[in-house]
């Protein structure tokens, strides 16, 4: 019974990992005496992987059978791999065992699509309404709302869950359609949309009554793939603004493809994930969410892909040297955070101190900000490093990462 | 109030935070800054001049702090606390620095100046201890004991200790725990009622390897501990290896008490 147990960890965690989410902020749900668990604003990291990424959920699958047939998926119908499903009573002690000693933060429960897109949401559902019921579970949840699954069962998922999310996996729909022959935008954007009218009603019920259950405190996100398909990163960031704007998206998550089933003629033929691109896009994501840029400002259709060379602040204030310097000493926050190398917690001291005195080099750099990159864009007391008196291009070079091969990533769709 | 001379007395308290706030207490009485402010757990040969050893009074203590909140707030009493618990060598000295500013500052808006070297330091010192204390939030492992007592051990690098019952007590008020210091010897002790200060005397703990001996463990920690370890396994994306950010993220010195790391050799 134990081996079993162990076997069907290692099959669902596996198949479960190229999920990159791994957020577990965003709600507080209190503690109650005597019960188990809470939610800490701020998230917690329990632990991080080989590769860097941080562990704070047990990620895994209620199921790695699935009845679709994805290009992109390792659990693809095709696959001729080990399948299996946990029993919800296994999941339920799993999650809180791991709980129990601190190894996790909650659950991100998933699964491949079993049955119907609505029986396996019921399974999901039977998981995580037993957690918090009968046990009174008050760590994070984070649960797929399966594709094309009905209204009520969305509904019911978002009282349970902290977090709701679908996965839109490609970024546009005629690829999409090319590499999941059995599902379409709207499977993907419905339960997205109902997801976003559901939090936004909660909000209203609980301004008339503060006892109103909560639906989806933590909001909703949204992984897609980078690199299956020849969306250029100004598409990819189009459709992330969308997101973040009609749907009030918390997070976008970017998933560097990993080519997990080689030999699929409809994806491209690579042997390391892009993870360089997948950073400029976080990186230009980050842009979006903290520092006000908007998608078309970052990225045009002149420059439809973000410089591997360059992170895409930087790149922008090249572009924009009208925009600078800015004096620190003077200007306004939202000013001082569009300079390289000042970031959102430094620009805060910034504002914070200059009441105090000037703001000086030294201070700066025990703010924390990048002198190298910012002396060019901005004017405290000392001497100006004007970027108008700098060629632009002398300064690309100076500022990009010293030549290094592996850096140079060829975008196969590029020319295509 | 008159300035503060330096001289070469040493002043030796006992370690405690509150031993410490008297020692500021004797140094403002005496109106000098001394050359040293050390706990007597740790004697320096190294201190030439008078050393006086000062006692510890909880009302004195309680002045300073009640100072320190009248001419700041709450939250930077405690930030004081915070950056007095990381033990750093001179810390004592460059909060007695701090207060003097602070007790000498006529408009009461000098804690807020980062521009001065003793509040940017201590405000750097604090937010290391504070990001320490949310690494253990999550780097804490406890082992289930056969009589349904959770135990984990730690060694952090500041003595962070009474900074995580809040986190604890709030997460896991259903269960006894501990989590114990072994570099300080001491931990902390949750009865499902309150969390009090507690030294372990028996030790059925090797706190080495940091395992509770397996005949008071209970009899399905091996198995999740193994579950766990093998989770952490499967969801390795061999393709994205980046060692170097995991090692950044989660710094070897850790890496003794969790179950996913401290196998012998199994170092990836």
């Amino acid at each position: 019974m134990k081996e079993q147990v162990l076997k069907k960890l290692q099959v669902l965690a596996d198949a479960a990992k190229y999920d990159v989410s791994c957020s577990s902020s965003g709600s507080t749900r209190p503690a109650q005496d005597g019960a188990l668990g809470n939610a800490a604003r701020a998230g917690v990291c329990h632990s991080f992987t080989q590769d860097g990424r941080c562990i704070s959920l047990l990620k895994i699958l209620y199921t790695n059978y699935c009845i679709y047939d994805c290009a992109y998926c390792i659990n693809r119908r095709s696959n001729d791999l080990p399948r299996a499903s946990f029993s919800v009573d296994e999941l339920v002690d799993l999650t809180l065992s791991f709980y129990r000693r601190n190894y996790i933060e909650g659950l991100f429960l998933s699964s491949g699509v079993v049955v119907s897109p609505d029986h396996t949401m019921e399974r999901l559902i039977a998981v995580a309404r037993k957690l918090r019921s009968e046990h009174h579970f008050n760590g994070y949840i984070h649960m797929k709302a399966i594709p094309g699954s009905s209204a009520e069962l969305v509904a019911e998922a978002g009282l349970w869950a902290d977090r709701l999310s679908v996965n839109i996996e490609i970024p546009s729909e005629n690829n999409l359609k090319l590499l999941a022959p059995e599902k379409d935008f709207s499977s993907v954007l419905s339960p997205m949309n109902q997801i976003h009218q559901g939090i936004e009603l909660n909000k209203e019920e609980r301004r008339k009554y503060r006892k109103a259950p909560r639906f989806a405190p933590a909001g909703q996100s949204t992984q897609l793939i980078v690199g299956a398909s020849p969306e250029s990163d100004f598409d990819i960031l189009r459709l992330a603004s969308g997101f973040y704007k009609q749907q009030n998206l918390k997070r976008v998550y970017y998933s560097g493809f990993v080519p997990v089933n080689p030999g699929d003629s409809r994806l491209p033929a690579i042997q390391k994930p892009p993870l360089v691109r997948e950073n400029r896009l976080y990186q230009a994501d980050w842009l979006m969410r903290f520092y006000q840029f908007r998608f078309d400002e970052i990225l045009d259709d002149r420059h439809s892909f973000l410089d591997p060379n360059l992170d895409p602040k930087l790149a922008w204030a090249l572009r924009n040297p009208s925009f600078f310097p800015v004096d620190l000493n003077a200007a306004p926050y939202e000013m001082i955070l569009r300079v390289p190398g000042i970031g959102v917690r430094s620009a805060k001291l910034i504002i914070a101190n200059r009441r105090f005195g000037s703001i000086t080099f030294s201070h700066l750099k025990r703010m924390g900000v990048a002198l190298n990159r910012a002396r060019y864009f901005i004017t405290c007391r000392e001497l100006p490093l004007h970027l108008r008196d700098i060629d632009p291009v002398y300064l690309r070079r100076k500022l990009s990462p010293s030549v290094n091969p592996k850096v140079v990533q060829l975008n196969l769709f590029e020319h295509a | 109030m008159p300035e503060m001379e330096t001289s070469p007395l040493s002043l030796i308290y006992d370690g405690s935070f509150e031993g410490f706030l008297c020692a500021v207490f004797e140094a403002f009485e005496r109106r000098t800054i001394p050359q040293a402010l050390v706990p007597a757990s740790r004697p320096s040969q190294l201190l030439i001049g008078e050393q006086i050893e000062v006692e510890t009074h909880p009302n004195r203590a309680e002045r300073v702090r009640n100072g320190i909140i009248q001419r700041s707030s709450h939250r930077n009493a405690s930030l004081v606390h915070v950056a007095f618990l990381s033990e750093l060598p001179g810390v004592e000295l460059l909060l007695l620095r701090y207060l003097v500013k602070l007790f000498n500052d006529p408009n009461g808006r000098y804690w807020q100046n980062m521009l001065d070297d003793e509040v940017f330091e201590l405000v750097q010192i604090a937010r290391k201890v504070k990001k320490e204390v949310h690494r253990f939030h999550g780097f804490v492992r406890f082992q289930e004991t056969a009589d349904g007592m959770f135990f984990a051990p730690i060694d952090p690098d500041h003595n962070i200790i009474r900074l995580l019952a809040r986190h604890f007590r709030a997460r896991f008020s259903g269960q006894q725990w501990i989590i114990y210091d072994t570099k300080r010897n001491y931990g902390i002790y949750y009865d499902l009622h309150t969390v009090q200060e507690v030294v372990l005397q028996n030790h059925r703990i090797d706190f080495n390897a940091g395992n509770v001996a397996s005949e008071v463990k209970a009899l399905d920690e091996d198995f999740y501990s193994r579950l766990w370890k093998e989770y952490y396994d499967a969801v390795n994306i061999l393709e994205r290896q980046n060692h170097k950010q995991m090692t950044n993220l989660m710094p070897r010195r850790y890496w003794k008490y969790l179950p996913e790391k401290n196998q012998a050799g199994k170092l990836k």
